[in-house]
């Protein structure tokens, strides 16, 4: 017998169920099935797993495109170190309190030093701040002009350029007694990179001066005395000289006095604005939104990125653990089934 | 006006079309499985008894029908091999009981019967699926769950054993 007539004949005798069994497994089927199909059933397994990869991807995306969107208005957080921030006293030789390396905008706002009260000072400070781009380099020039005028300054200079980096350096002038809070406010239109507030003192040269002028006011009027007393004529021409001199004297020493004063009056305010590295230089207006929003996304997706990857590194282990007891398992039942029907 | 597709193209819409169409394989699948008739029809009954509570679980997108209803067929006499086995193994002290020589299906030749009868149930199985089934590799694969190169493999085993078998005499 061959295999073709072994085939044939296996064939040939096709088993075929009774009608006992086909009325009863006909019975079987006829029932209702337990319960209809939730979407959970139908997509269940690889099939849901499937569905849940691109569903996840869309959500990461979605939220990179929203948080990028929403937050590319901003001209962005006032929050990095000022490397470097000094203030000290030049004529008292006495150190003022100066901002350390602060951590934020707002610890040096705070300690931002004043003039003190009751001397003549000459006040003068330098601030450099970073802000984030073009448009917020121009929002903070307006801001800074504003808050000259608000607290009874005026502007000596302006320099404005955008570029690559943009960058503006404004020469303020506002009165001694708002310095400080001139600086405290200019200091939060950017981020610090440097704050320098000098303070020389000038009670002490007023002072000189006007003892000074005392002395010489003294002298005048024993010059004018003595010339009352003087008989000869030509001892009353070199006393009218002396007097003259002297009074010549007077009148420098007030201007000086007044000049003195007018340095004290008002405090000059160096500020120094420029925009970040990698802000690319965009001009205002010409789709720098744009390009914020695509980097605060991509910014977001990397850092989801990272997220997944690290939780991903995290079940790694237990991922090989569970594949390591599946295949085990399914090699196990196997060997069984082929140990089981080994048997005729 | 609705065309309908025959049962052999479309899958089918509920399980009683299902036992309809495949009783028959399933039957005979577990008649070569178990080489009884008795034991073969109490399992087909099981089987899609097993069927209804997973109809919600059938997608024909996956396979058919008919390789649905025979891969539980398979779980089901697996169950029964090995309930078979404990209960062997609880009785090895008493002798075993004689089992009865019937032809399981009719229209065999005694010398094809006795043939399959010595043949292994696994190597029994992949004839019924290849040979009496008409299965093709990949269904008799999924069904088995093996490559579809191991069916060729036991499968020409099988059928070489049993070409010895029958020649023996």
């Amino acid at each position: 017998m061959t295999v073709n007539e072994i085939v044939d004949e296996l064939r040939g005798a096709r088993p075929r169920a009774s009608d006992a069994l086909r009325l009863q497994v006909m019975t079987i089927a006829a029932r209702p099935a337990p319960r209809t199909r939730t979407f959970g059933e139908r997509v269940r397994g690889r099939r849901r797993l499937a569905l849940l990869v691109p569903a996840g991807a869309a959500v990461a995306m979605a939220a990179a495109v929203v948080i990028g969107v929403t937050r590319s208005g901003s001209t962005g957080p006032v929050v990095a170190a000022a490397p470097e921030s000094t203030a000290r006293s030049g004529a008292t030789g006495e150190a003022l309190v100066a901002p350390p390396t602060a951590a934020d905008a707002a610890t040096a706002q705070k300690a931002a030093p004043g003039p003190l009260t009751g001397r003549l000072q000459r006040y003068s400070a330098a601030l450099s701040l970073e802000v984030e781009d073009n448009d917020a380099l121009s929002d903070a020039t307006q801001q800074a002009l504003r808050i000259a005028r608000d607290l009874g300054g005026y502007v000596v200079s302006v320099h404005y350029a955008t570029g690559d980096q943009g960058s503006a350096s404004l020469t303020l002038r506002v009165p001694t007694a708002n310095a400080a809070d001139a600086v405290t406010r200019l200091s939060g239109l950017g981020t610090i990179l440097a704050q320098n507030v000098q303070i020389d003192d000038l009670q002490e040269s007023l002072d000189t001066l006007d003892r000074r002028e005392q002395q010489v006011r003294a002298r005048i009027a024993a010059l004018g005395a003595a010339i009352d007393r003087a008989d000869d004529a030509a001892e009353r021409a070199r006393l009218e000289e002396q007097r003259a001199q002297a009074r010549a004297e007077l009148r420098a020493l007030r201007a000086s006095q007044a000049a003195t004063a007018a340095e004290a009056r008002n405090a000059t305010v160096q500020l120094d604005l420029q925009t970040k590295q990698d802000s690319g230089g965009a001009v205002p207006g010409s789709g720098s939104r744009l390009d914020r929003a695509l980097d605060k996304a991509l910014a977001v997706l990397a850092w989801e990125g990272i997220v997944l990857l690290a939780v991903a590194i995290a079940l790694a282990p237990l991922a090989l653990a569970a594949a390591a007891v599946l295949a085990t398992r399914r090699t196990r039942r196997r060997h069984e089934e082929d140990r089981l029907l080994a048997t005729p | 006006m609705t065309l309908e597709q025959p049962l052999a193209v479309r899958p089918p819409r509920t399980l009683a079309e299902a036992a309809e169409a495949h009783l028959d394989d399933v039957l005979g699948y577990l008649l070569y499985l178990t080489r009884d008739r008795e034991t073969a029809e109490d399992l087909a009954s099981s089987t899609f008894e097993k069927a209804l509570r997973l109809w919600n679980r059938f997608d024909p997108g996956r396979g058919s029908a008919r390789t649905w209803l025979l891969g539980i067929a398979r779980t089901t006499a697996l169950d029964w091999f090995r309930a078979e086995a404990r209960r062997r193994k609880r009785e090895e002290a008493a002798a075993l009981p004689e089992r009865v020589e019937e032809a399981f299906a009719e229209g065999l030749s005694p010398a094809l019967e006795a043939g399959l009868a010595a043949l292994s149930a696994g190597e029994r199985e992949v004839l019924a699926l290849r040979v009496v089934l008409e299965l093709d590799g990949d269904a008799t694969a999924r069904v088995l769950g093996i490559s579809p190169t191991a069916v060729s493999t036991r499968l020409s085993r099988a059928l070489k054993r049993l070409e010895e078998r029958v020649n023996q005499g």
